[in-house]
C-alpha cells in the first residue's frame, strides 16, 4: 500500500496555480518535497490535510480518500508545521493532557519519554520556548500517537545545525519500521539529501520531477570542461550549462556522455538549482 | 472534543482571570447602586466575549492551522466555542441570580416572576450577542468579527434597557410566565442553535491558510 497517492491535483489562487500534481509515496519511504519559497510545497501539504479545498484531482492517504472521514485518517498522521500551533500559555504537561483526549492512540509513556529525551522543560509555557524547542515539542507530539505517516512542512527551517541533526536522526529512527513513511518539505536541500529515499522538485506549482534519490544521483552528473569540449557533447547529454571566462559547467545525463569524459557526482542541491534554472 | 474543551479551559484560566474582577465589580455596583440594569447585564455580556477572545488567541498561536491537522472535526471546533461561551454565561447567570435574589429579598420585594424574567432576559441578551458575533468570526476571522460584536453589544445594551423599562411596569402584580417571554426564550434558543449551525457551515467552507 502507498502511504500517499496524489493524482492530477490542481489548486488555483490569484497569481498561483498548483498544476496537475502527481505524487506517490510508497509505505516505508521518505519523500522530500523540494522547492523554493512559493513553489507550492505548503499548498500541497494543506491540500493533503484538507485545510484548503482542491479544485480537482484526488488524494489518498494510507489507502483512504482524504475527502472521506479525514479525521479518522488523521489519527494515523503526525504533522509538524513550520510554526507549531500550540497555544502559547500551555505547558508541556498540559499539551500532553490535551492530546491525550484528542488522539485515541495517544501514548502517554512515549510522550513522557520523548519529552525527557528532548530535554523539554515540563513546567515552562510554550511561549518561553526557543524555536528549536517548539519544533521538538511538535515532533514529540507527532511521534506519540503511533502515527504511520509523518508530514513535516519546513520543520527544520530556522533550526541550528545541532537541533537539525537531532531532528533528522529522530526521523530516521521513525522509518526503521517499514510501515512508517514521511513526507517532508523544505528548501534546505542538504537535510533532505541525508534523509530521503524519494525526491520531488516543485517549481512555480509544477512538478519538475519525482524520482528515487539514488536513481537521480545515478542518472545525473556534473562535468567541468572547456567551452569547446562542451560543444562536442551530444545535445541529449546536456540538461543545463553554465559558461564563463574560465570554462564551463554542465549538468548531464550520464548515459549520453562519452566514456572518456570525467563526470563528477552531483548533489541534490545542485541538481535542484540546475533544474529550476532550466525551467526558467 | 474533550481535548478541545480542556485546551480552552487552560486558556481561560490564563487569559480570563481579569473577567472575574470586572464581573465582581459590576455585580457589586448592581447590588449597591441605583438599580441601573446595565450593571446586571454586563457581566454576562462579558462572558460572551470569552469565545471571541479564545479564538483570537487561537489565531495568534496558529492553533487554527494546527487543529486542522489533528483528529477533530470543524464541527467539534465550533461547538467547543459555543459550549465554552454558554457554560461561562450560565455560570455568571447563577452568580448574578444569587446576588439579585439576595438584593430583592433584603429589600423585601422578592417576586419570583420578576426575578425569573430578569434572569431570562439577561441570558437571552447575553447569548444573543454571541449568537450574532460568532458566525461572523468563524467566517471572517477575529478582527472583523470583533467589530461586528462591538456593534452588537451596543445594540444589545440599548435593547436590554428598553426591554427592562417595558417589563417593569408589567410586573407589579403576581407574575405568570406570559407568551412574550416564552417567545423570547424560544427565540433565544433558536437563534443560538441557528448561529451554531451557521458557524459550522461557514467554518467548513473556510480555508485554513
Amino acid at each position: 500500500m502507498n502511504a500517499l497517492e496524489i493524482r492530477n491535483l490542481t489548486k488555483t489562487y490569484p497569481g498561483f496555480t498548483l498544476d496537475n500534481l502527481n505524487l506517490t509515496l510508497p509505505s516505508g519511504c521518505i519523500m522530500g518535497l523540494i522547492g523554493e519559497n512559493g513553489a507550492g510545497k505548503s499548498t500541497t501539504i494543506k491540500l493533503i490535510l484538507d485545510m484548503v479545498h482542491k479544485d480537482s484531482g484526488s488524494i489518498s492517504i494510507l489507502g483512504k480518500d482524504n475527502g472521506e472521514n479525514i479525521e479518522l485518517t488523521k489519527e494515523d498522521i503526525g504533522v509538524v508545521m513550520d510554526e507549531v500551533g500550540i497555544p502559547s500559555c500551555l505547558t508541556v504537561r498540559q499539551v500532553g493532557n490535551v492530546m491525550k483526549h484528542l488522539f485515541q492512540n495517544w501514548d502517554e509513556a512515549e510522550y513522557a519519554r520523548l519529552v525527557q529525551v528532548l530535554a523539554l522543560p515540563d513546567q515552562k509555557q510554550f511561549k518561553e520556548f526557543s524555536r528549536g524547542m517548539k519544533m521538538k515539542l511538535g515532533i514529540a507530539i507527532a511521534l506519540s500517537h503511533h502515527a504511520k505517516l509523518l508530514i513535516l512542512d519546513e520543520a527544520t527551517s530556522g533550526l541550528d545545525p545541532v537541533v537539525r541533526d537531532e531532528v533528522v536522526q529522530m526521523l530516521s529512527d521513525f522509518t526503521r519500521d517499514e510501515n512508517h513513511s514521511i513526507l517532508i518539505s523544505s528548501h534546505i536541500v542538504s537535510d533532505l539529501e541525508k534523509l530521503c529515499d524519494y525526491i520531488a522538485f516543485l517549481h512555480k506549482g509544477k512538478l519538475l520531477l519525482c524520482e528515487e534519490k539514488d536513481q537521480l544521483l545515478a542518472e545525473y552528473g556534473l562535468i567541468h570542461c572547456t567551452a569547446e569540449e562542451l560543444q562536442s557533447l551530444p545535445s541529449d547529454a546536456v540538461k543545463y550549462k553554465k559558461e564563463n571566462a574560465y570554462g564551463a559547467q554542465a549538468m548531464v545525463l550520464r548515459e549520453y556522455v562519452p566514456a572518456n569524459i570525467h563526470i563528477s557526482p552531483i548533489s541534490i542541491e545542485e541538481l535542484f538549482v540546475f533544474m529550476v534554472k532550466e525551467a526558467k | 472534543m474533550k481535548g478541545l474543551l480542556l485546551k480552552d479551559w487552560y486558556m481561560m484560566q490564563k487569559y480570563c482571570r481579569s473577567y472575574l474582577l470586572v464581573a465582581a465589580a459590576f455585580i457589586a455596583v448592581s447590588l449597591f447602586g441605583n438599580g441601573n440594569m446595565f450593571f446586571v447585564f454586563y457581566p454576562c455580556l462579558l462572558c460572551g466575549l470569552i469565545p471571541v477572545n479564545l479564538l483570537n488567541y487561537d489565531e495568534q498561536s496558529r492553533w487554527m492551522q494546527y487543529s486542522a491537522a489533528l483528529p477533530c472535526t470543524k464541527t467539534q471546533i465550533v461547538s467547543t466555542k459555543y459550549l465554552i461561551g454558554l457554560l461561562a454565561q450560565v455560570t455568571m447567570l447563577i452568580i448574578i441570580g444569587a446576588a439579585q435574589g439576595i438584593k430583592m429579598t433584603a429589600a423585601g420585594h422578592f417576586v419570583f416572576g420578576e426575578y425569573a424574567v430578569l434572569l431570562l432576559l439577561v441570558l437571552i441578551v447575553a447569548t444573543f450577542t454571541s449568537s450574532i458575533s460568532l458566525p461572523f468570526i468563524f467566517k471572517l476571522g477575529v478582527e472583523k468579527g470583533r467589530i461586528a460584536y462591538s456593534v452588537m453589544v451596543g445594540f444589545a445594551c440599548g435593547a436590554s434597557l428598553m426591554a427592562s423599562d417595558y417589563f417593569k411596569g408589567q410586573f407589579t402584580a403576581e407574575i405568570r410566565p406570559n407568551l412574550l417571554l416564552a417567545v423570547l426564550a424560544a427565540a433565544g434558543v433558536g437563534i443560538y442553535i441557528l448561529s451554531w449551525y451557521l458557524s459550522v457551515v461557514f467554518y467548513k467552507k473556510r480555508e485554513i491558510q
